[in-house]
């Protein structure tokens, strides 16, 4: 992302690692989920044993999924946003805003960890009917993705903070 | 006052530019905390709305069109296209209205199909002398195809905000006609145009070339073939059609046609990663947000509302269709499925609209709103790749626009155009 | 203002009677406790809606026993197949000292239960042919709710058990993904299950109370005369509810039946009773709470 810096700062190396986690296990995450369908309609129709835990393992994954995306979604700008009045003000302005959104981000990430680590303790002793495991598993992957969310949207405010206060490296800051 | 606070907060973080999808988070647990309800609530529906069994669909069909698209499907489509209207009018215009159509049966998204499409296309067309603007807006308005016709994720999500009960079959198939016909009034504003510019046409291939690039797309077009045929046929469930039409994408691909190693394949594993994240972590949010707008009672509040403007059913509709297009203008088209259809669809049903119909509608109001500034991902995603400035597509793009509105209004009034293929095969 | 959760839609015996209860709890506290229903699971699925309950984000709620048990083992007991002898064994049964020992166990889960409701007895329904004896069920498709006793019910009777969504039911049975399902009058006829499943086969093998509960917090905030208030419309109700229940299973059977639907009943339920001797000896080294309580309504009569 930055052609023009010789090296890579150390934080921005261990993010990027997660970052990279997040995103190949999430991967390795739809692989399973795919497999599992597949699975599914064989033992219905091949084995007309049809296996119970799939429906039940797959609500578990898609949350693993979508929680690890987003949070890699924060890091690399990709999530949909609405760029109207980022166009018409200056770009100092526009970068104060970032920072504000970010550390919005960082806020609700934060959160998230925490209140779904309250469900997690809530539902420890709840089983997921048909697997067996404990309901609190479908709020680990949460847990971790705002935790993630929390320390990308930080690192993006810092940066977009540097940048205020350094605006020779304002062009570096704002686009991914 | 919760009401206001929730509206109000996501409209402030939306213009000043947060990611939709945590503006409608952050409203929504900013009205739980207004209220007094435990914040652990609040981040329950976010989960929740992600955990539910009907949406599994969609990672499946993002995987299987990213399969498609990196196993060189998308080139072979383009290929038929092209030998097929390519001597027409206007031929590459015609050839990209047509490259949607099929396309659309592979892919679940529109802003998929004009990435997709757009990169291959829009470069060939500015090369043989089309005006950038006009290749931008024929990529992108004919781009609706990938919601309107199956499979369709948005689709999905338009069944789950209705609360279920509906067969998401049934409205796969009823998107086929619309979104040809659709693509047709497209194709003659694109020829029309093309007239008046003098761009150029290709040279006919002849039947030979049109029958060779059929049989190369087969295995393509088949994709669609399983994930709705397979459904229809009651084989497998829709959630389980998309995932063995990505298993079968797979296969195809890898090992039939031989186009996807082992990198392409994990380049499309992680590129659906990341769209399904952005697409179900919005659904999430959004699912926060419907819960207080349903503890506020406003599907009902506005139902009333849009009722005492008139009883005249043309006009409600009109009048729906309006609102629609101006908050698909400003919003995403995903957000504003789970939020619109619990308001709007009951209203519909009371005029005696059947909610496929409705749906239909839906979809295509809504993909117009992708095609629009201030919001519009598609506009956005062909402007980009066709290096135009969005103001100077949007100054040409009305003859499209007019196209769609007329396509809608078809839709909107005329319930055979939806209906009648659903009823035909599921009598 | 009390906010109420509830899965059924207007007019249905559950919103109507839940819709009386608060009214009567409005009237008779002089507006100290006012509340409202919201139908139809506008506010989320069940197991949320428990969770709900429990934090107190919701007062009140009518939920069915069976995925109470997810959370509260015991009452998983009426998840057990043939467990009731009939509906009228069932009201015996949990209006007496059994359903009050479910309520303790509830409450300290958080959910106090007021009172019980009725959601009639649950039958096998396919597309293919009367059922008469478990082998009729061999090699069948049938869809259950997610619990491992309803698993395992089918999988004794020799049926390939499939869990799915109850949105995902319809368009199964149509296409034939499943063969059959399982449930009672109503919910067969305003599904329209019936009429892609045209053969009902009355094996009742679940008859599954239903309860109106009130937040314990919300329980522990009333003043003592309050509570009596609430607890004596939550047992009035439950009469009403019982009795619309009775005439909509009534006109739901004629329904379906006039419309053509095959109806048989089981001559000798004794094979289907007999093949749960394995659900029951699982559920009882899964969860030893509930032997005694078996043991228990068993020996009402
Ligand atoms: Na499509
Ligand atoms: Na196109």
């Amino acid at each position: 992302m930055k052609s023009t810096s010789k090296k890579v700062p150390l934080i921005e190396r261990v993010l990027d690692a997660l970052a990279f986690a997040a995103t190949n296990l999430a991967g390795a995450m739809i692989v399973v989920l795919v497999m599992s369908f597949g699975w599914l309609v064989f033992g219905r129709y091949v084995l007309n044993d049809t296996p119970t835990w799939v429906e039940q393992m797959a609500m578990l994954l898609i949350v693993g999924i979508t929680f690890l995306a987003a949070a890699v979604g924060i890091y690399e700008r990709t999530h949909l946003s609405v760029e109207m009045i980022t166009l018409v003000i200056s770009k100092k302005a526009a970068l104060f805003l970032d920072v504000i959104i970010n550390l919005m981000l960082a806020t609700f990430g934060f959160a998230l960890a925490w209140y779904t680590n309250d469900l997690m303790s809530f539902t420890q002793f709840q089983k997921i009917p048909l697997l067996g495991i404990s309901e609190s598993y479908r709020y680990l992957p949460v847990v971790i993705s705002g935790g993630l969310i929390c320390i990308f949207a930080l690192y993006r405010a810092y940066q977009g903070l540097t940048g205020l206060f350094n605006p020779a490296s304002i062009n570096q800051v704002s686009g991914e | 006052m919760g009401l206001a606070i929730l509206l109000g907060f996501f409209a402030l973080l939306t213009v000043i530019g947060a990611p939709v999808a945590f503006a409608l988070g952050m409203a929504a647990l900013a009205a739980f905390f207004y209220e007094g309800l435990p914040l652990m609530i609040g981040f329950q529906r976010i989960v929740s709305g992600v955990s539910t069994f009907s949406l599994l669909a969609i990672p499946f069909f993002i995987f299987a069109g990213e399969l498609m698209l990196h196993g060189g499907i998308a080139a072979r489509l383009i290929r038929l296209a092209s030998a097929s209207v390519g001597w027409m009018r206007g031929g590459l215009g015609q050839v990209n209205v047509f490259s949607s159509m099929l396309f659309g049966g592979i892919s679940g998204s529109a802003v998929a199909d004009t990435s997709a499409l757009g990169s291959l296309l829009i470069p060939v067309m500015k090369e043989k002398g089309y005006d950038d603007d006009y290749a931008v807006n024929v990529t992108v308005t004919s781009s609706i195809a990938g919601i309107m016709i199956p499979p369709s994720h948005n689709m999905i999500l338009y069944v789950v905000a209705a609360g279920g009960g509906m067969s998401v079959a049934s409205l796969f198939v009823a998107g086929i006609v619309p979104g040809i016909l659709m693509c047709l009034l497209l194709a003659f504003a694109a020829r029309t145009i093309a007239i008046r510019k003098n761009f150029p046409t290709e040279p006919f291939a002849g039947l030979k070339a049109i029958f060779i690039s059929f049989i190369a797309s087969i295995p393509g077009l088949i994709t669609a073939i399983i994930v709705v045929g397979g459904a229809l046929s009651g084989v497998f469930t829709v959630t389980e059609s998309g995932a063995i039409g990505a298993i079968y994408a797979i296969v195809i691909t890898a090992v039939v046609y031989r186009t996807l190693s082992l990198k392409d394949f994990w380049v499309a594993v992680v590129r659906s990663v990341r769209t399904t994240g952005l697409v179900m972590v919005l659904v999430g949010c959004a699912s926060a947000f419907g819960y207080m707008l349903a503890l506020y009672e406003v599907p009902k509040l506005l139902a009333h509302a849009l009722t005492s403007l008139s009883d005249n059913p043309i006009v409600i509709l009109l009048l729906m269709n309006l609102i629609l297009l101006v908050l698909g203008m400003i919003m995403d088209m995903a957000a504003l499925i789970l939020i619109c259809t619990p308001i709007f669809l009951p209203v519909a049903v009371g005029l005696g609209m059947d909610p496929i119909q409705f749906g239909i509608m839906l979809m295509m109001n809504l993909g117009l709103g992708l095609c629009t500034p201030p919001v519009g991902g598609c506009l956005f995603v062909g402007c980009a790749i066709g290096n135009v400035p969005i103001e100077k597509a949007v100054k040409s793009i009305w003859p499209f626009y007019l196209a769609i509105l007329a396509a809608l209004m078809l839709v909107t009034f005329v319930p055979a155009i939806s209906l009648t293929l659903p009823n035909w095969i599921n009598p | 203002e009390w906010k109420g959760w509830n899965i059924h839609n207007p007019g249905y015996p559950v919103t109507t009677a839940l819709e009386s209860f608060i009214a009567d709890v409005d009237a008779k506290t002089d507006g100290r406790v006012a509340g409202r229903v919201y139908n139809g699971a506008v506010l989320g699925s069940q197991a949320d809606s428990i969770q709900m309950l429990q934090i107190g984000a919701i007062q009140f709620a009518e939920f069915n026993l069976g995925p109470i048990g997810t959370i509260v083992p015991e009452a998983n007991v009426v998840s057990l197949p043939f467990i009731f002898k009939s509906v009228d064994h069932m009201h015996r049964v949990m209006d007496g000292p059994v359903g009050d020992e479910l309520s303790a166990a509830m409450e300290k889960h958080g959910i106090k239960s007021l009172a019980w409701y009725d959601s009639g007895a649950r039958s096998f329904y396919n597309t293919e042919k009367p059922i008469e004896t478990p082998a009729d069920l061999d090699g069948m498709k049938f869809r259950v709710m997610n619990n491992e006793l309803y698993v395992g019910m089918v999988e004794a009777l020799g049926g390939n058990a499939t869990p799915m969504a109850y949105s995902e039911i319809y368009q199964s049975l149509k296409t034939g993904v499943v063969d059959g399902a399982e449930n009672n009058w109503p919910s067969y006829e305003s599904s329209n299950h019936f009429e892609v499943a045209g053969y009902y086969s009355l094996t009742e093998h679940l008859i599954l109370p239903e309860c109106v509960c009130v937040s314990v917090s919300a329980w522990n905030q009333l003043a003592a005369g309050d509570q009596k208030i609430v607890k004596d419309a939550a047992r009035a109700s439950a009469v009403l509810q019982r009795k619309l229940w009775a005439e909509r299973d009534k006109s739901s059977r004629e329904k379906v039946l006039a419309s053509g639907v095959a109806f048989n009943e089981i001559s000798n339920k004794a094979p289907f009773q007999n093949a749960m001797k394995v659900v029951y000896e699982k559920a009882f080294q899964d969860n030893p709470t509930l032997k005694p309580l078996v043991q228990k309504i068993q020996s009402v009569d």
